[in-house]
């Protein structure tokens, strides 16, 4: 796997060599993406960082994943921890920045003591003046996205904050914030030091109802079936669900993942975590675990992602149940696609994804439940 | 920066939000979590507008050059509706319901059809109540108590639609560092936070033919009470205010100008006392219970320097229960004193037990208004009619304690002629009138330059302790504005509101006959029978106070 490629501090050496303008230009020219879900170009985002004057900067690593089958961090910091720290290093290098952080998901405190570790011993190796703090996070979802995780870091509640200014201009402490998913991240020292480093290689989550779940890694582009392959499904499968806020679509072999392909779907790729269901599966069920989870998890800034979500679930219960009826799909479609116009985060602008993509391609699993009445 | 307004193209400068073009241009905008004194959080998307076919929130979004703005399109409004509608899914809001929530609810054209998740039991505070299951979460009243007040006793906690506005550790704001000034009342726009209503005891005692029930008033209800039956704001409304509080079947009618006389007699010579004697200097005055509340919670080591003075309804109080009681011949046992008073605050003050308290109820501007209405009085219609004889003398140094930096004028008026025999050549000190945050200005006293300064809103309070080294006598208001933008006051919308009512406080003193406190004949009647002198051992029993430590868990 190529995200498992070390690379020994050698990154760091050359990113050096290159000084900060030409490591910045070579992740541009990498084509580098932000791997938490965004697409963000890398490049685009150290510049804008390195541009912005200040006294001080920051760099932090956004461990902080959460999202129901996502967890290819998990698998890159018990895997792979070094080059992600060499990564945080050449960043920091890029920047101009001294003081590093890791947000460190607030479940995965069973990795922080080898990571810890591996700081430790990464820094000293490095022989370099810069400081990286792993912070743990609370347990609150919301905290991974960025400008509630600086509210965290900052000893705040974790809340969205709207933007402008962004973080990279006016974060942590009102100074430029650079933060980076751990995959970009390992991927920036990676994509440094080797010249065939492929940018369309993403890692993909796969879980559900399958039996082989697990971290892969697959090219953008790659057929469905090469997938379901992989994921080695008991049963026919049905639909696959790109997280709990990329939408859920019905089970196309042919089709190349692709974010364009996705978009005529009405979904999106999100960070490639892939949920499968089977002929058992109802999605009306899969829709309402998901409603349940964001729900919970919203932070409560916004009226309509505060509001409009709990009545979402609440709809979704109410046809769970047997209670629902047609009427209720336009409401729900409505709140859906309000909460997606005018929510203030990515959480809210995304969430009714899920419901409206289920509607589109499942009417009948919504069928179902009306006729149990 | 050029910019397409609803298909009209303009010139608008840099750096403006939407918000503001839009208003400049006198195209209606709703908001609820917006204020324009406070930081923009966009939390109630409300405001929501069209820019190059995204939806925004028009109080945080700068635009950019060449942008189209739309703000009344179908899209644009039925956002706007959906979210009033989620974030109010049960008010009827009646005709008597005037909250500016109630407006928008109108202007966006609702129909409700969510029911109500909220389910909270209401923070039943000695002086200020809340009840969450009202709340829409705007936030307003967390920032005003944050970044006006510097007080930081509420925050949201949890989250999603649990979140919700709570003192620490889901205390009661009882039981919390909260100064009481009642901002966040003010600055509610669904009435979820109101005062502690004393109007049913208060009318029990009108009704008991063995009281003898006594109202004193304000200087800065005079200034307000108005606004709350249409009047606009600034109107004077002295004399309408007297007749009322009679026509409520109040025996006598006070003015608590005269115990500010009062605090002026005893704070004066307090000072001068300091200053000669080598007390601590400087002197912070104590007229306001919010502020020594926050001194009591933040500031342990001020108290030595805050003066004893009680407050002038406290002193007007004490001054009922005995020179008028012993004058009118009543037993002071059946003397129940009312204060109206702009404030909240004032009636934790009037409970601690410090105190000793002659006051039995605080009514707040907005109780008296809906005691009016209770009680079906038409207010317009009231004859202007005089305060009581028998304590009712005021003088325009006693009015003007209800705008920010009155009590330093007031006082430095009568220090002046107390110091040095003369009187204060310029009567109005203009620079401490005004509502800039932090005043300052000198005078010179038998040669020695007194330098005084005085803040409002508690913020800037705590801007002025750091450099209180640098004066000899600090006012400190908790209210922004003073009194006149008291936490009991009528709830206001225009931000030009606090000036208007500030203006007609100083015209009032203008139109004084006596505008100084030693002059007051009353004053001196009560010295020359009662009390001797100021700070003499029957006046320090009877209108000084002490502090206590209160710790902020």
């Amino acid at each position: 796997m190529q995200i498992l490629r070390k690379t020994n501090l050698k990154a760091l050496a050359k990113a050096h060599a290159l000084g900060q303008e030409g490591v910045i230009a070579l992740i541009e020219r990498k084509g580098l993406e932000g791997r938490g879900g965004a697409a963000f170009p890398t490049g685009k985002k150290w510049r804008t960082c390195h541009d912005t004057q200040a006294d001080e900067r920051f760099v932090v690593c956004n461990a902080d994943e959460g999202e129901p089958g996502t967890f290819k961090d998990k698998f890159i910091i018990l895997n792979n921890p070094k080059t992600m720290i060499e990564g945080i290093l050449i960043a920091a290098y890029a920047i101009g920045a001294k003081r590093c952080f890791i947000y460190l998901r607030g479940e995965y405190e069973f990795l922080r003591p080898k990571l810890q570790r591996q700081v430790k011993s990464m820094l000293k190796r490095a022989k370099t003046d810069v400081t990286i703090e792993i912070v743990r996070g609370a347990g609150a979802y919301i905290c991974g996205e960025s400008t509630a995780l600086l509210q965290s870091l900052q000893g705040n509640r974790g809340t969205a904050m709207s933007k402008p200014p962004n973080p990279t201009r006016n974060g942590l402490w009102g100074k430029p914030t650079m933060i980076n998913n751990v995959e970009t991240l390992t991927c920036a020292a990676q994509a440094v030091l080797f010249d065939n480093w492929k940018p369309e290689v993403r890692l993909f989550s796969l879980s559900g109802n399958i039996q082989n779940p697990g971290v892969y890694e697959f090219p953008i582009g790659v057929k469905m079936s090469k997938v379901i392959k992989a994921a080695n499904p008991k049963r026919k499968l049905k639909a696959v669900s790109f997280g709990c806020f990329g939408g859920i679509m019905p089970v196309d072999e042919n089709m190349a993942i692709t974010p364009e392909t996705l978009m005529m779907e009405k979904c999106h790729h999100g960070a490639y975590s892939i949920i499968f269901a089977d002929e058992t599966n109802n999605v009306v069920d899969l829709s309402l675990s998901i409603a349940k989870f964001y729900t919970y998890e919203s932070c409560g800034k916004c009226t309509p992602c505060r509001e409009g979500t709990v009545r979402m679930l609440n709809l979704l219960r109410k046809i769970h149940s047997g209670e629902g009826s047609r009427e209720d799909l336009p409401i729900l479609c409505e709140l859906a696609n309000h909460i997606q116009e005018t929510a203030l985060c990515g959480l809210g602008q995304t969430c009714g994804n899920h419901v409206l993509t289920s509607i589109l391609h499942f009417p009948q699993d919504y069928e179902a439940y009306f006729s149990k009445k | 920066m050029k910019l397409n307004l609803n298909g009209k193209e303009m010139e608008v400068e840099e750096g403006k939000t939407l918000l503001t073009i839009c208003r400049e241009n006198g195209i209606v905008v709703p908001t609820m979590c917006f204020q324009a004194s406070l930081t923009p959080e966009a939390r109630c998307r409300v405001c929501l507008v069209e820019m190059n076919g995204e939806l925004v929130t028009a109080c945080s979004t700068k635009p950019r050059e060449g942008a189209a703005i739309i703000t009344n399109s179908k899209r644009v409004l039925d956002a706007r509706r959906l979210n009033m509608e989620l974030m109010i899914p049960n008010r009827s809001c009646k005709s008597e319901d005037d909250f500016e929530a109630c407006e928008i609810y109108k202007e966006v054209g609702m129909k409700p059809r969510f029911s109500q998740i909220k389910n909270y039991l209401p923070d039943l505070g000695a002086a200020v109540i809340r009840d969450n299951n009202k709340c829409i979460n705007c936030g307003r009243c967390v920032r005003v108590c944050a970044e006006i007040q510097g007080v930081y006793a509420i925050d949201f906690a949890s989250r999603a639609h649990n979140e919700h506005v709570t003192p620490y550790s889901e205390k009661h704001l009882s039981d919390v560092a909260c100064i009481r000034c009642g901002q966040c009342i003010l600055h509610c726009p669904v009435g979820a936070i109101s005062e502690r209503s004393h109007v049913e005891e208060v009318m029990a005692a009108l009704a008991d033919p063995n009281k003898h029930v006594v109202a004193q008033v304000a200087p800065s209800i005079r200034a307000a009470l108005g606004e709350l039956f249409g009047m606009p704001a600034g109107t004077l409304v002295t004399g309408k205010t007297v007749a009322l509080l009679r026509k409520l079947g109040f025996n006598k009618v006070f003015d608590v100008d005269l115990g500010a006389d009062m605090t002026i007699m005893e704070e004066a010579s307090e000072l001068l006392h300091r200053l000669e004697n080598g007390g601590k200097i400087p002197m912070i005055t104590t007229c306001c219970p919010g502020w020594i509340l926050m001194m009591e919670f933040f500031y342990h080591d001020l108290i030595p320097y805050m003066s004893t003075c009680k407050s002038p309804h406290e002193m007007l109080g004490m001054l009922i229960k005995t020179y008028y009681a012993k004058k009118a011949k009543i037993d002071p046992k059946n003397i129940v004193v009312v204060s109206i008073m702009p404030c909240t605050a004032k009636k934790f003050e009037s409970a601690r037990p410090e105190m000793e308290s002659g006051v039995d109820y605080v009514l707040t501007t907005r109780e008296l208004g809906r005691m009016a209405k209770i009680m079906k009085a038409d207010f317009a219609s009231l004859p202007d009619e005089e305060f009581d004889p028998a304590l009712g003398i005021s003088t325009g140094a006693g009015v003007i304690f209800g705008a920010t930096g009155g009590v330093m004028e007031a006082a430095l008026r009568t220090a002046h002629f107390l110091a040095t025999g003369k009187e204060l050549e310029a009567l109005e000190i203009n620079e401490i009138r005004g509502m800039k945050g932090i005043k300052e200005g000198k005078i010179v006293l038998n040669g020695k330059e007194i330098r005084f300064a005085c803040a409002h809103g508690g913020a800037n309070a705590r801007k002025l302790i750091e450099q209180k080294d640098k004066y000899h006598f600090i006012e400190m208001m908790a209210c922004p504005g003073g009194c006149i933008g008291g936490g009991g006051q009528p709830i206001y919308r225009d931000p030009d509101t606090l000036r208007k009512r500030t203006e007609a406080i100083y015209s009032a003193d203008r139109a004084s006959k006596i505008r100084r406190s030693h002059e007051n004949p009353v004053v001196q009647e009560i010295y020359k029978k009662l009390l001797g002198a100021p700070l003499s051992k029957k006046a320090e029993r009877l209108l000084h106070t002490k502090y206590t430590k209160r710790s902020r868990f």
